[in-house]
């Protein structure tokens, strides 16, 4: 039979920084995928990353996935596609079905990262077509270029349906509504925030009564619920749609490891059924490893480096390295993953209502209510600053893990210090040259550049934008609050595209002054 | 009720609840209230529950149902879904023809 | 919990769950314990679901015949589910000289034994099921075999004796069998002590090491044997499915998949990593073997693929009925992959044991004495 060193199931972020670390260390590597393209679900994200450089922040997720190619490829490492594994059996045995033929293999080490599947939710008319999950929508868009609807509403808070609300309204999408069963918004403020400006409203303490139709989706009812999740009769709210997105929370495809016999644990923490693994992701069955989703929910960028943990972890098992470098190369991925794990969304958060900063600042209420930042609270952000001439505003008002802004700004005006969660800060002794490199580098699309002296009566608005068309200079529209509603007139002073910008568009407006702080997005007329 | 082990609980009268004819599997078709009747009907476990009424048995083998009828089980019963065993994982993970599953090829060492 | 009843039976399988519905239906109190926390997650989850007469021993035949003509054709009403009993024939297909020589001898055993079973060639098989293809050069062929839902019918005799209040505890794992003043009497498990003036050991292969508590050895093996399962497929034929070579048989199921079993030939040395796990080569060669016979089938898709283990007796039948050294024992076991199809008279002879009635048929051919050295 044949037999390599280190076998992966998945070829998606974790998969594939396993196998990367595997063959560096001289491992006889293949990775098996289901799919006909690699990279999991990094191929659908086009949004930036978070974290530092560490983590690939400020890339976007398709193109750290084609890097991951590019490196698995130089490794010498075997990518198999359209290659569905079909079962693990004793003896570290995979059966791998590919065209018209099944094939057995043998691994003297396998990592298993399958990562996850979506969840649902029941409701009236939920089998419905019509009703899809987030991700799926997000397949249809990023992967297969097609529209999943017209009319749509999002249910679901968390990043998965922030970030796809967002890339709905990128394709072309009219969000009707972004509905979530919990009092506050799931996911990070500065998402929600990119999708309220654009005039998606928010429902927090709703959920979907029923999906309306017969044959398809044709419209949906949602009410507002109360504390244990009843239906508060009277709320009622209609809207017509012809899509409802879920995005209800992921669920780890173990079943792989359950079928070979490892030892498993349901642990709703981690998202549900998941094997008992050591710090280097071992399960009970010597040899064979996990990595990313299928170990519990989290995101890419720690899939990554659990990925790179458990290769290592599979090179020491099969001698390949020794004790020493085992332990230096996994601390210093640990540092790393320990990195990312930290902030108000940190695993040992979940589910806190958390009321300060770091710093010791109120929380905006009305962002994890409504999914914008009010007025009233904008201004006791550290990032966000009053001066002569044009200078950053960073709205940024969650401790999350990030900081490329701190490494944009080519002048240093950016500071977020030793704690990657610390809210950005704006060094006042440096003058801004408002070359927009911080607008294009937040991943959150947070960092407004603002100039409140534009002309007399006037200010000027610089937004990160990613829409298409983009408008021309001297266009006119309307400036749009954080809530998303028009409150002032616009006019388009300006659009900046460059390569630096990786596709964030750079558009400034002029605004009237009083509107300075408050305009934060742009509608053509 | 602290496990599923004594099967002589008794669980109270079955009473329909408005959503009962609510699909849960989608594969094979098996409503909430089915669901509900055959936890009184003295199927305790996943297993038990997917042997009557086919839940979990269609093409996605479960994966879209599972935490759902584990959800609706472990209410029925006054449990934490916890305490449920999840289905057992077979081959093949994914639906294979036979003709392919039949088909053992060779491939050089 | 109460821990004392008339009977204790060991093992919730089909057997346990029938004798206990008869048991209780005649007023008789039961426990039944089981060591998985499901019920009957044996062989009665796990086989092919054959009600076959053809193909038996002749110690058995009687049995197999008895249920199908007094108690499958009524077990759906009597249990209040759909057991999807057909009585539609048995097709037990050669391919090859030799094979028509096995089925000729497996014909004329039971028709001695008055069953009503015949040899036809391969135009009659294929004017009997159309599907089969042209490999198959005759059959015997018994028009009141069938096939049932072992699972529907394990749940069904359970969900049966549970109304008629027998006490169900799962997650009983037992550890060993006392006897109080030379009877039969103390069941111990790892969680508590159960009393009853019968026990019925009829755990599978694990009755070996329950009554071995108490010294008795029932000759036993076991084989990890594979079954599987293809999505629903639109109706094609009614009759179980048999083979001479014993490649395969199965049948389609009132949902419209089809189940099959099979063996790969390693079946008495596969081994378990203690989850009833498949092998990797098993499905493969059941699939070979169905598309030699059903070539329509091919294009079928697999769902699942699942083993269970037979708890092979050394000559070919069960063991059952009382252990007249040890008064109050009964034992049901080593059914060689049998049981199924005659588990309706088997938990019906059962209660009558326990019962100490006279027996609707004989026993005497299973009794647990009857293995003596070959020389």
């Amino acid at each position: 039979m044949k037999r390599y060193d280190l076998i992966v199931v998945g070829a998606g972020p974790s998969g594939l920084s396993a196998a990367i670390e595997a063959a560096k260390r001289g491992l006889k590597v293949v990775v098996f995928d289901e799919n006909e393209k690699p990279g999991g679900q990094l191929f659908k994200q086009i949004h930036k990353f978070f974290g530092s450089k560490e983590h690939k922040a400020r890339i976007r997720g398709f193109v750290i996935g084609e890097e991951l190619l590019a490196e698995a490829d130089k490794a010498g490492v075997d990518v198999e596609l359209n290659a569905t594994v079909v079962g693990m059996y004793q003896d570290k045995e995979i059966v791998v079905r590919k065209g018209e033929e099944v094939f057995h293999y043998k691994g003297n080490a396998i990592i298993i990262a399958t990562g996850a599947a979506e969840n649902m939710v029941t409701f009236d008319g939920w089998t419905l077509p019509g009703v899809i999950g987030a991700g799926a929508a997000q397949t249809m868009m990023n992967l297969h270029g097609v529209k999943p609807g017209n009319r749509i509403l999002m249910l679901g808070s968390g990043n998965v349906g922030l970030v796809v609300s967002f890339q709905l309204k990128q394709c072309g999408c009219d969000v009707v509504a972004l509905v979530d069963a919990a009092p506050r918004i799931g996911g990070y403020g500065v998402h929600a925030a990119k999708v309220a400006r654009t005039g998606v409203p928010f429902y927090l303490s709703h959920t979907i009564v029923k999906a309306e139709g017969t044959d398809y989706v044709t419209g949906v009812t949602i009410a507002e619920v109360d504390s244990h999740f009843r239906f508060i009769p009277g709320t009622e709210k209609h809207f017509d749609v012809d899509t409802i997105c879920l995005a209800v929370g992921l669920s780890p495809m173990s079943q792989l490891l359950k079928m070979a016999g490892c030892e498993m644990e349901d642990n709703p923490k981690r998202g549900g059924q998941v094997p008992i693994v050591d710090e280097y992701g071992e399960t009970s069955i010597k040899g064979i490893f996990v990595a990313g989703d299928v170990s519990g929910i989290e995101e890419a960028s720690s899939a990554m480096i659990e990925g790179r943990i458990a290769g290592i972890a599979a090179a020491k098992y099969l001698g390949y390295i020794e004790e020493t470098e085992l332990k230096e190369d996994v601390e210093k991925n640990e540092a790393a993953l320990e990195g990312l794990r930290q902030g108000m969304f940190a695993p040992k958060n979940r589910g806190k209502l958390i009321k300060k900063t770091e710093e010791g600042i109120d929380i905006s209420m009305n962002l994890l209510k409504h999914g914008f930042v009010a007025d009233d609270e904008i201004e006791r952000f550290p990032g966000v600053t009053h001066r002569v001439g044009v200078h950053p505003v960073m709205e940024c008002t969650q401790n999350i893990p990030c900081n490329p802004c701190q490494d944009a700004c080519p002048k240093h005006c950016i500071k977020i210090g030793e704690h990657i969660t610390s809210l950005p800060a704006v060094d006042e002794a440096v003058d801004c040259i408002g070359c927009g490199m911080c607008v294009a580098s937040c991943s959150g699309q947070a960092i407004f550049l603002v100039d409140e002296t534009y002309e007399p009566g006037f200010a000027a608005v610089t937004i990160p934008y990613e829409f298409l068309p983009l408008p021309e200079p001297g266009e006119k529209g309307y400036g749009l609050g954080r809530d998303g509603q028009k409150i002032c007139e616009a006019e388009v002073i300006s659009v900046k595209s460059t390569k630096a910008f990786d596709h964030t568009n750079l558009l400034t407006i002029k605004v009237p002054a009083d509107y300075a702080m408050k305009a934060r997005f742009y509608l053509a007329q | 009720m602290e496990n599923i082990y004594d099967r002589t609980i008794d669980l109270g009268e079955y009473k329909p609840e408005p959503d009962d004819d609510r699909i849960i599997c989608r594969c094979e078709e098996v409503t909430k209230g089915e669901i509900r009747r055959a936890v009184h009907d003295g199927m305790y476990t996943i297993t038990e529950i997917r042997r009557y009424l086919r839940s979990g048995m269609g093409l996605c083998q479960g994966q879209t149902c599972a935490k759902l009828v584990k959800g609706i089980v472990a209410r029925e019963l006054g449990v934490s879904p916890a305490v449920l065993t999840p289905a057992t994982s077979r081959a093949p993970m994914r639906p294979l023809e036979m003709k392919i599953f039949a088909k053992e090829g060779e491939e050089d060492e | 919990m109460s821990r004392t009843a008339d009977v204790i039976i060991i093992g919730s399988g089909v057997i346990g769950c029938a004798t206990a519905y008869y048991l209780a239906k005649k007023g008789t109190s039961v426990i039944v314990l089981d060591k998985d926390e499901n019920i009957g997650n044996g062989g009665s989850a796990r086989n092919g679901g054959g009600v076959r007469q053809s193909g038996r021993d002749p110690r058995e035949l009687p049995l197999a015949m008895y249920a199908v003509n007094n108690l499958w054709p009524t077990l759906s009403e009597e249990l209040g589910v759909n057991v999807e009993y057909h009585k539609e024939g048995n097709l037990r297909l050669g391919k090859t000289e030799h094979h028509l020589e096995i089925l000729q001898g497996l014909t004329d055993r039971a028709t001695a034994c008055g069953l009503d079973v015949r040899m036809i060639d391969g135009a009659e098989v294929r004017a009997i099921n159309p599907y089969l293809s042209d490999e198959v050069i005759g059959a015997s062929w018994c028009a009141t075999d069938g096939h049932a839902n072992p699972l529907m019918t394990t749940l069904g005799y359970y969900r049966a004796a549970r109304r008629l209040g027998v006490q169900f505890y799962t997650g009983e794992e037992v550890t060993e069998l006392q006897t109080i003043k030379g009877k039969a009497r103390r069941v111990i498990t790892k969680k508590n002590v159960f009393e009853g003036e019968k026990i019925i050991v009829a755990a599978g292969y694990e009755s070996r090491w329950i009554l071995e508590s108490v010294g008795i050895d029932i000759p036993m093996s076991k084989d990890l044997i594979e079954a599987l399962v293809t999505e629903a497929e639109a109706p094609m034929f009614p009759q179980m499915l048999g083979t001479a070579d014993a490649d395969f048989y199965g049948h389609q199921t009132d949902h419209g998949s089809f189940v099959f079993g099979g063996a790969s030939g390693f079946e008495t040395v596969n081994k378990d990593n203690g989850h009833n796990m498949t092998s990797s080569i098993t499905a493969p060669c059941i699939c070979r073997g169905i598309m030699k016979y059903i070539p329509k089938l091919a294009n079928a898709k697999i769902v699942r693929t699942w083993a269970g283990y037979e708890d092979v007796s050394a000559d070919g039948v069960p063991v059952l009925g009382e252990i007249k050294e040890i008064p109050g024992l009964i034992t049901a076991c080593a059914f060689t992959g049998h049981g199924f199809g005659i588990s309706p008279i088997v938990g019906t002879l059962l209660a009558e044991v326990a019962r100490e009635e006279k027996t609707t048929l004989d026993l005497s051919a299973f009794r647990y004495d009857r293995f003596k050295a070959i020389i």
